[in-house]
């Protein structure tokens, strides 16, 4: 790719950047949100247009009108989120819009079944055809993608963060994967968030900075720290743990709390001005808990006291109001109201708070919103545009806004930093810390370790829906929180007992 | 020509208020200037536009509330049923013959009308919140609630009312039929007073901004502590008011009913008045002013074609037409 720019109105997103990709290596994209990783693949893609420019393979120019132009150049993009469809088999997957015909015109299932064993055998995979989507694992379907564009013979494979919604033993199987993809000489450009990751997986990194190129070269000869200043363009620390402080009384405890089928026997508590951590791995049922905590999950048994006194929440609004905030993780989902603009999205949280007789009062939200930009660091041109017009960090901190507004007394963050650039990251951390510090009391849930350790005060850790253990203080780390997430035990020692 | 641009691209509403100017303009030089002097084609001019909204405020006000129920995901089918039901009481009660209700307890007059009006909106209300509580907590799609409903209101209220000809005094008649001067505009004023009231409601109110919230967003909207069952009962509930105020102006405006017919289709014209309006039928878009031209654009339009002399059985092919048009020249979500 030669030369390419791009601009979507006023806004410049690509400067005159030019990269290569290779046959049979892993080359790493990464960037910050906003740095323009999204619109370059976009373009090599066929899903956007490029202003300028100039996209060769193997020597020979060619243009992209749409995404089918691109993958009959060889070109297959795996988005964030799966193009697959769950209630078909894998093998109609494979074949979908390609589909083998007989000479009636029937579909060919036996042949549509056989090519794609044949693709599985040829790469190792150990898969049945005839499974349904809709059972496969997150990784699973990341292979599946994967397969397809073999099948179609893809030379260069673009694969947009595939390890976001994974478990660890999962990103090891995508992983062995794209090694095998590499060793028969398939280009494989890899775009992610997790340094540690494009260490591990990749031979070149190339990082975007506000459309630019700023630097390329071979992943062996650089640290993640490096990488990291690459992205910012400044320093990052990324080994600061914060501060320690004084904790308050119990805000909210939780008795022996069970859901119908994600978690069961839960019992935990939470102090003022505590950053508590809940981490696991995928289905260990934490969103699902606090979900329930929140009004939005029915409970079975248990109960939850909130400042001492039982209480029963059977809504969200119930919840808000005695004082419960919930950032839901996949702000996409969750989290964005499309089709409102940036302030509607921050205050639909307290709008009913900040109201009379049903009639929202405007500018106070205008007022308290506008601080917020300030003091959260929010990048934004105007509070009236809509809300797809910010980066992902700058989202994640408008949703983070709404319920900073309502002054939770407990504020529940599900994976809060997700798909977030480090430099916001960073911003996200402070709010949290200084929260804390305000006697707020803070859970946060995430499937980092690593974030766990580096602002919680202390840490459960649950496996397949029950409390696996916790963690607590300087001791914590990586390795005792993944023996209690994958389900083992800590001894006395460990535990920090005496 | 920059500024046009601009606001053609930027407002959604702006495009479909030119595509109305257009119509209107047409409509203007259809009807022709073959008149004496410039003050009687300008009578005429406003005669002739008083009765198309006079026509179309019963269903401009169902568009209204389509609105709100379509912005929030929903469809309501049940609309024009929910009008022969709320009609047929409205009839029951202020019947002059013998088996009038009201006359019968011996109200008559100004009261009568009053607790009439009164208990038509009640039972809208309660139809409509009816429907809102299948959708909400027997969790059945909205297309699937409503058609129900509006089979059952429909038979249920020809059962009752076979071979039962209420009469309707002429006194009730001045609620539609009310002069001033000459013309007879009450239900054109009813529909802009409600779209003004819906218009605030929609924008500046907890309830309008979080019907916008959950059919933007139906996860997101919980998740930020919106009641959204309570949010979507109150939609239909407010389409059955809103019905009921329909079915008075409609009884007021003709003095019968004819409860097989009466009201069938009305569904479809205000979903169409809706969708002309630039609402999206995926929910999260729509505006109350969008729906006020998307009404007077099918107004207009069935105006011209009686104008030009297009046969009856062609007419629903044009409305059907314009509101493909609409859509078509809509601006488009990008995927």
């Amino acid at each position: 790719m030669k030369n390419i720019k791009k601009s979507f109105g006023s806004n410049v997103v690509l400067k005159n950047v030019s990269i290569t990709i290779n046959d049979g290596e892993i080359c790493a994209l990464i960037g910050e949100n906003g740095a323009g990783k999204s619109t370059l693949m976009n373009i090599l893609g066929g899903v956007v247009k490029m202003d300028s420019g100039e996209i060769y393979i193997n020597g020979k120019k060619v243009e992209f009108n749409n995404p089918s132009d691109s993958l009959n150049s060889g070109i297959a993009f795996i988005h964030q989120e799966l193009n697959l469809i769950n209630d078909l088999p894998i093998y109609e997957n494979m074949f979908l819009g390609r589909e083998i015909r007989n000479k009636r015109g029937r579909l060919d299932l036996e042949k549509m079944i056989e090519e794609t064993k044949n693709v599985f055998k040829e790469i190792n995979v150990d898969l049945n055809p005839k499974t349904m989507v809709r059972d496969l694992d997150a990784s699973y379907k990341q292979i599946v993608e994967i397969c397809r564009a073999i099948m179609m013979n893809a030379s260069v494979i673009i694969m947009d963060e595939p390890t976001t919604s994974l478990t660890e033993p999962e990103i090891k199987r995508v992983f062995k994967m794209m090694r095998t993809l590499r060793d028969r000489g398939v280009g494989i450009i890899f775009i992610s968030h997790k340094l540690n990751e494009v260490m591990e997986i990749c031979e070149r990194y190339m990082v975007l900075r506000d459309g630019k190129l700023v630097a390329e070269g071979m992943v062996k000869f650089i640290t993640p720290d490096d990488l990291a200043r690459y992205m910012v363009g400044y320093d990052v620390f990324t080994d600061r743990f914060l501060r320690r402080h004084e904790l308050g009384e119990e805000v909210l405890r939780v008795e022996k709390l069970t859901h119908a089928h994600a978690f069961r026997d839960i019992s935990f508590s939470v102090r003022k001005g505590e950053i508590l951590g809940v981490t696991g791995l995928l289905g260990d049922g934490r969103s699902e808990l606090f979900q329930a905590i929140f009004g939005a999950e029915d409970i079975q048994s248990g109960k939850i006291f909130l400042e001492g006194k039982e209480i029963k929440i059977h809504s969200t609004e119930q919840a808000l109001q005695k004082g419960i905030g919930y950032l839901p993780k996949n702000r996409k989902e969750n989290g964005i109201l499309k089709d409102m603009n940036i302030i509607e999205n921050a205050s639909i949280v307290t709008w009913p708070m900040f109201s009379k007789r049903g009639v929202i009062d405007s500018s106070k939200h205008k007022d308290i919103f506008q601080k917020q930009v300030k003091s959260l660091r929010i990048k934004l041109n105007k509070i009236t545009d809509n809300i797809n017009n910010l980066s992902g960090g700058n989202q994640q901190k408008v949703v983070l806004a709404k319920w900073l507004s309502a002054n939770p007394k407990v504020l529940i963050l599900d994976n809060p930093t997700q798909g977030v650039d480090v430099g916001a990251k960073e911003d996200i951390y402070d709010i949290i810390s200084e929260l804390a510090k305000k006697n707020m009391a803070i859970i946060v849930l995430s499937s980092e370790a690593q974030e766990i350790i580096r602002i919680c005060d202390r840490a459960l850790i649950m496996f397949h829906g029950v409390l696996q253990g916790e963690v607590s203080g300087t001791t914590m780390n990586e390795h005792d929180i993944m023996r209690l997430a994958t389900g083992g035990e800590l001894s006395a020692v460990q535990r920090g007992e005496q | 020509m920059k500024w046009f641009k601009e606001k053609w691209n930027d407002e959604p509403v702006f495009s479909i208020a030119i595509a109305f100017l257009i119509m209107v303009i047409l409509q203007t030089i259809v009807l022709g200037f073959d008149y004496d002097s410039f003050g009687s084609w300008f009578t005429s001019w406003i005669n002739n536009w008083i009765n198309i909204l006079r026509n179309n405020a019963g269903v401009g006000i169902m568009a209204l509330g389509m609105t709100f129920v379509i912005i929030s995901g929903g469809i309501d089918l049940a609309v024009g049923s929910t009008l022969v039901a709320t009609g047929a009481v409205i009839m029951m009660l202020i019947d002059t013959g013998p088996k009038g209700i009201l006359g019968g307890i011996g109200l008559t007059g100004v009261p009568a009308y009053v607790i009439t009006i009164i208990l038509a909106i009640i039972l809208g209300y309660l139809l409509g919140t009816g429907i809102g509580l299948l959708i909400t907590k027997g969790k059945i799609p909205p297309f699937i609630a409503t058609l129900g409903a509006m089979k059952i209101f429909r038979s249920v209220t020809q059962h009752f009312m076979q071979g039962y000809n209420p009469t309707v005094p002429t006194s009730f008649l001045q609620i539609s039929s009310f002069r001033i001067g000459t013309l007879m505009p009450m239900p054109i004023i009813y529909w802009l007073i409600i779209a003004a009231i819906l218009y605030y409601v929609s924008n500046r109110t907890i309830f309008g901004r979080q019907v916008i919230a959950v059919g933007s967003n139906e996860k997101a909207a919980r998740l930020s502590g919106v009641n959204v069952e309570r949010v979507k009962r109150r939609v239909y509930s407010l389409m059955g008011v809103l019905v009921a105020i329909a079915a008075i102006i409609q009884v007021s405006r003709i003095g019968s009913m004819d409860f097989a017919n009466a009201g069938s289709g009305n569904e479809m014209d205000a979903i169409a008045a809706a969708v002309v309006g630039g609402t999206s039928m995926s929910g999260g878009r729509g505006t109350i002013i969008g729906t006020v031209f998307g009404m007077l654009i099918i107004a207009v339009m069935n105006n011209l074609l009686n104008l030009f002399g297009v046969p009856p059985f062609l007419r629903e092919a044009f409305k059907g037409f314009i509101v493909v048009c609409a859509v078509l020249l809509q601006k488009k979500e990008k995927s």
